[in-house]
């Protein structure tokens, strides 16, 4: 599904350049549940950033279900994403002004999916996520746990063959973490690819495969049994 | 998609109920204002439009004097119509207009003074859109004591009578029977005749019934062929393309053959759809004032644009990630670009209804205020237009640009705010406050100087005592008593005086360019305001005579003249007493000269007077009173009218009225400017008031390290209010010059009027900085009185 080659990503100010990304080669298959780990300042958010689509390398090449979209402009990226990922984040990103219905529906709007089939899909995935109770409240009425469920329904909503999660775990106690983790198992499992950038190595177990990133390179892969 | 928006907007509005009032606030203000100015704006420009043939009707006037006394006279002879019509093939029709004023109708027992009476062709219905609407259309007059009226005046005069056949005395002996009724005029036409007679029958009264002579010797035989009295107001219906400084000559080379003395007599047209904004001569006459409230209007609302615009793209950080996340699921550009319209279209129709429901209640104060009578019928094309119109602007201007940053926000950035709504935002938030505030100070400047022109006039002195003088404008019978009515009246205590004089001192007279004297310049064309007085009238108002002397009341006055030192100078005169003077008929002496004195407004130049000693000619009755027996001179003064014209209402006016209702356009600009610049500072303010509520609210962490770090209450209100301290200062640098030249420019109307001191900038720009202090220390004192601890955590 993906496979990136080369792909370097700097960030310059007036006096320092600093290499985010540097010569990164990685492959990753349909149906994967990969994580990405690495200390702070190693350049994982920036290839899940890049992986997203949010972002574009400097160099490299970034092939997407065989297209090659490195030098895609904004637009053409923008429609690629919309229908092909989902993004998770650890701090939910929720928006305060609609409930959690209308957080969920909103990439179905954005999509242009008809009104009734909205109504369909985002009640089928709220249940999926054990959270249709609360479909009428705004997010600030949530615990955290459920706030990230919502995130993912609203991740989910418009069947995308992959994630990105970038530390859904991050601000959630352990018992909460366990739920979203497996929720992201049981979808992986139902064929979604995911990409989950993570400090903890609990929530990596959880996966096929870890890449561990230092200064923007990959220093080692482990498979998981 | 658009039900999500507004259910976006709205929970936004709820959600910031602080920012959503200041915003509603001030677009409904704004609106308001806006509006309603521009509906005077309209209203004054469609003045006469309602006339089909509009753009084809003229109106003939003639320049007449040289050097100072040049002016342009409006009305002019009888005959040049007739020979128009006849002679000048470019002249479809003619109308003459003979308004002669305040003349006494009466019917059975109910007498009316009717000021808009006027003799008029019967061609007045049909060049104009006056048709009858009842009556012959193609006959309006049927005969010489035919009159027309409006249905208002048949209401006024017989009820709901049908009013054709109807008889009605006019003065004490002439009968005149309706034969027609019009509709009543628009508010927006500038004709205003209630009552008409056709001018037949001033000919007949003029020339026929009273024999009517200008030297002595010879009668004029009817009113087409005097060419002497410039009386009749000349409007002329024109075929298409014509050459309109061709036809003035035309006009000319009529007047000039058949009198030839009076040439050179140049001829100039005005079209009907200018006559409401400018003078006969093609000058301003009204149509600045019309542009520079446009331009206000305009202000008002850009101000108030300019709060949306400044509080929705301020607060566009707080809703980054917001934006940011709608752009990660799927939004493209174009879908946020929309929402952020529809919030801003969501706003506007709540502030478009609190407008509408205010100029609603409002309405009525502003006919009262402004003299119009707008009225919002769903019929009003234009007025519905007009406000549509605002609306649709207002909205655009206020809602494409924080519509466009809002949409373009680089989501990753923005989702960990570092938004890019860096220095080329903040610093186009800071042109617009600094166009608000220096709008705002324009306005403060321009109140000023209007303020102080008016005291100017109340207070100037006019060369003349007009406090605590009754004017009456007597008739035939008391005229001819005036001694009588003069003695009885002086035993009244709280009479000081009395006088008479043949114009009324404030205002416009007649004037005449048919003179001669010893030593006048072969190429001299000067006119004369003529004042017929007696022998009291110089003493009565405090008039100075700088040489000679003044009129002894006896009979050789009637050939001596006084004049005022502006015809001394322009007549060319070294000594002037003593010298011989010709007036039209009357040869004397010069016998002495008047110090000048306004007899006009003092938007003009003194001009040349003569003084003629003709009590025969004196219609005005002056008293002086002591003033708190003014009352009981009045009192007095109506016994006495009801004993000689006991069939004509008793009317009489303060002199200083009379005077300040020269000034009635400037004191309501004068007030309105009041009003705008008020309404703009508030506008200014409350958006002032929401950007320094948000800087706190930014700077919130910023305050709480200065705080820790030991920053004293004082110095962190220094910080918050210095950055908007420069922005008001740049505002008042801005404004000066502006203001100084739209003033200027205001001023030049007035041939007497102040100077502009430094004095009004220092009192408007201290004032706008106190105001804008004021509204910014609110909200810097709170954040600076904060507790560190908290707003540290807050972040």
């Amino acid at each position: 599904m993906i496979k990136i080659t080369n792909l370097e990503k700097f960030y310059r100010t007036e006096e320092v350049e600093t290499i985010a990304l540097n010569k990164l080669t990685m492959e990753v298959n349909t149906g994967e549940f990969v994580a990405i780990m690495g200390p702070s300042g190693c350049g994982k958010s920036t290839l899940l950033n890049i992986l997203g689509m949010l972002d574009d390398p400097d160099e490299g090449s970034y092939m997407f279900n065989g297209i090659e979209i490195a030098h895609f402009n904004e637009r053409k990226r923008a429609d690629l994403r919309k229908h092909n990922i989902g993004f998770v984040f650890q701090s939910f990103n929720l928006i305060d002004e609609l409930t959690v219905f209308e957080n969920v529906e909103l990439p179905l709007i954005y999509t242009g999916v008809s009104s009734a089939d909205r109504v369909k899909r985002v009640e089928e995935v709220l249940d999926k996520m054990q959270i249709m109770h609360r479909r009428n409240h705004y997010p600030q009425q949530l615990s955290g746990g459920q706030q990230q469920r919502v995130a993912i329904a609203r991740a989910v909503v418009n069947k995308p063959k992959l994630i990105l999660a970038d530390e859904p775990t991050g601000n959630l106690d352990s018992s909460n973490g366990n739920d979203v983790m497996e929720l992201l198992t049981d979808l992986n499992e139902q064929g979604t690819t995911i990409i989950m950038v993570t400090h903890s190595e609990h929530d990596a177990r959880y996966s096929h495969r870890i890449i561990r990133l230092l200064d923007g390179q990959t220093v080692m892969e482990n498979i998981m049994v | 998609m658009i039900r999500n928006y507004l259910k976006t907007a709205w929970r936004n509005i709820v959600n910031n109920k602080f920012y959503a009032t200041i915003n509603v606030a001030g677009l409904t203000v704004g609106l308001v204002v806006g509006i309603f100015m521009l509906l005077w704006v309209q209203d004054e420009l469609s003045f006469d439009k309602a006339n089909t043939n509009a753009d084809k009707i003229y109106k003939v006037g003639i320049v007449g004097g040289t050097g100072i006394s040049k002016q342009i006279f409006n009305n002019i002879i009888a005959p040049v119509a007739t020979f128009a019509k006849s002679e000048v093939p470019e002249v479809k029709d003619a109308v003459r207009i003979m308004a002669l004023g305040d003349a006494p109708f009466k019917y059975k027992d109910k007498v009316f003074i009717e000021p808009d009476f006027a003799f008029v062709d019967p061609s007045y219905f049909t060049v104009f859109d006056f048709p009858l609407i009842k009556g012959d259309k193609r006959h309006p007059f049927q005969d010489n004591s035919s009159v027309v009226i409006t249905a208002s005046t048949a209401k006024k005069y017989f009820g709901d009578e049908d009013p054709i056949g109807k008889v009605v005395m006019m003065g004490q002996d002439q009968q005149a029977k309706v034969t027609g009724v019009i509709a009543d005029y628009p508010a927006n036409s500038s004709f205003k005749y209630h009552i008409m007679m056709p001018t037949s029958m001033y000919n007949y009264q003029g020339y026929v019934k009273n024999k009517r002579t200008y030297d002595n010797k010879s009668f004029v035989s009817s009113m087409d062929g005097d060419w002497s009295q410039f009386g009749f107001q000349t409007y002329l219906l024109l075929k298409s393309d014509v050459n309109m400084a061709a036809l003035e000559k035309k006009l000319q080379a009529i007047h000039e053959r058949n009198k030839p003395e009076d040439a050179p007599v140049p001829y100039l047209t005005q079209p009907l759809l200018q006559m409401h904004l400018y003078k006969a001569d093609g000058t301003d006459g009204g149509f600045s004032t019309v542009r520079t409230f446009g331009i206000v209007a305009l202000m008002i609302l850009i101000i108030a644009c300019i709060n949306y615009v400044n509080l929705s793209t301020a607060r566009s950080m707080l809703r980054a990630k917001e934006v940011s996340m709608r752009k990660i699921i799927g939004a493209d550009k174009f879908q946020l670009f929309m929402q952020f319209m529809v919030e801003t279209a969501f706003l506007f129709v709540i502030s478009a209804v609190f407008a509408f429901v205010l100029m609603f209640v409002l309405l009525p104060y502003f006919n009262q205020f402004s003299g119009k009578q707008i009225t919002f019928s769903l019929t009003n094309y234009n007025i519905w237009l007009c406000i549509v119109a605002t609306l649709l602007g207002t909205l655009a201007a206020s809602s494409i640009y924080p519509a466009i940053l809002l949409s373009s926000f680089e989501p990753l950035k923005a989702l960990k705010g570092k938004v890019t709504v860096g220095i080329g935002n903040v610093a186009f938030r800071r042109i617009l406050v600094v166009t608000q505030f220096a709008v705002s100070i324009v306005l403060i400047i321009g109140t000023l100087v209007i303020g102080n022109q008016l005291k100017f006039i109340r207070n100037k002195n006019l060369g003349y005592d007009k406090e605590n003088i009754i004017s009456v404008s007597m008739r035939q019978d008391m005229k001819d008593h005036f001694e009588v009515v003069k003695n009885e009246l002086l035993k009244n205590p709280g009479v000081l005086a009395i006088t008479r004089a043949g114009r009324n001192i404030v205002t416009d007279g007649s004037s005449t360019g048919d003179s001669d004297w010893d030593g006048k310049p072969a190429n001299s064309n000067m006119w004369f305001n003529q004042i017929y007085a007696d022998k009291d009238l110089i003493p009565f108002f405090k008039m100075k005579i700088t040489e000679g002397s003044n009129f002894k009341g006896v009979v050789a006055d009637s050939a001596h003249f006084l004049i005022n030192e502006t015809a001394v100078k322009e007549m060319g005169l070294k000594d002037p007493v003593g010298k011989r003077l010709r007036v039209q008929t009357i040869t004397g002496t010069i016998i002495g000269v008047v110090k000048d004195f306004h007899f006009n407004t003092i938007h003009k130049k003194i001009e040349p007077a003569v003084f003629q000693y003709n009590p025969n000619y004196c219609w005005n009755l002056y008293i002086k009173t002591t003033g708190k027996d003014a009352q009981k001179a009045i009192a007095s003064t109506q016994g006495l009218w009801k004993q000689y014209n006991n069939d004509v209402p008793f009317t009489y006016a303060f002199l200083d009225e009379t005077y300040a209702k020269l000034y009635t356009t400037e004191q309501k600009q004068g007030s309105l400017f009041n009003l705008f610049s008020a309404i703009a500072i508030v506008i200014s303010c409350l958006g002032l008031f929401g950007l320094a509520t948000y800087s706190a609210q930014v700077k919130t962490r910023e305050i709480g390290i200065r705080k820790v770090l030991g920053a004293s209450v004082g110095k962190i209100i220094a910080l918050l209010a210095s950055e908007f301290m420069v922005l008001i200062i740049i505002a008042i640098v801005i404004a000066m010059p502006l203001a100084w030249f739209a003033m200027q420019g205001w001023l030049q109307d007035f041939a007497y009027k102040i100077n502009i001191t430094w004095g009004v900038f220092i009192i408007a720009s201290v004032g706008a900085t106190l105001i804008a202090l004021a509204t910014i220390s609110i909200q810097s004192i709170k954040a600076a009185l904060a507790n560190p601890v908290k707003s540290l955590k807050n972040e």
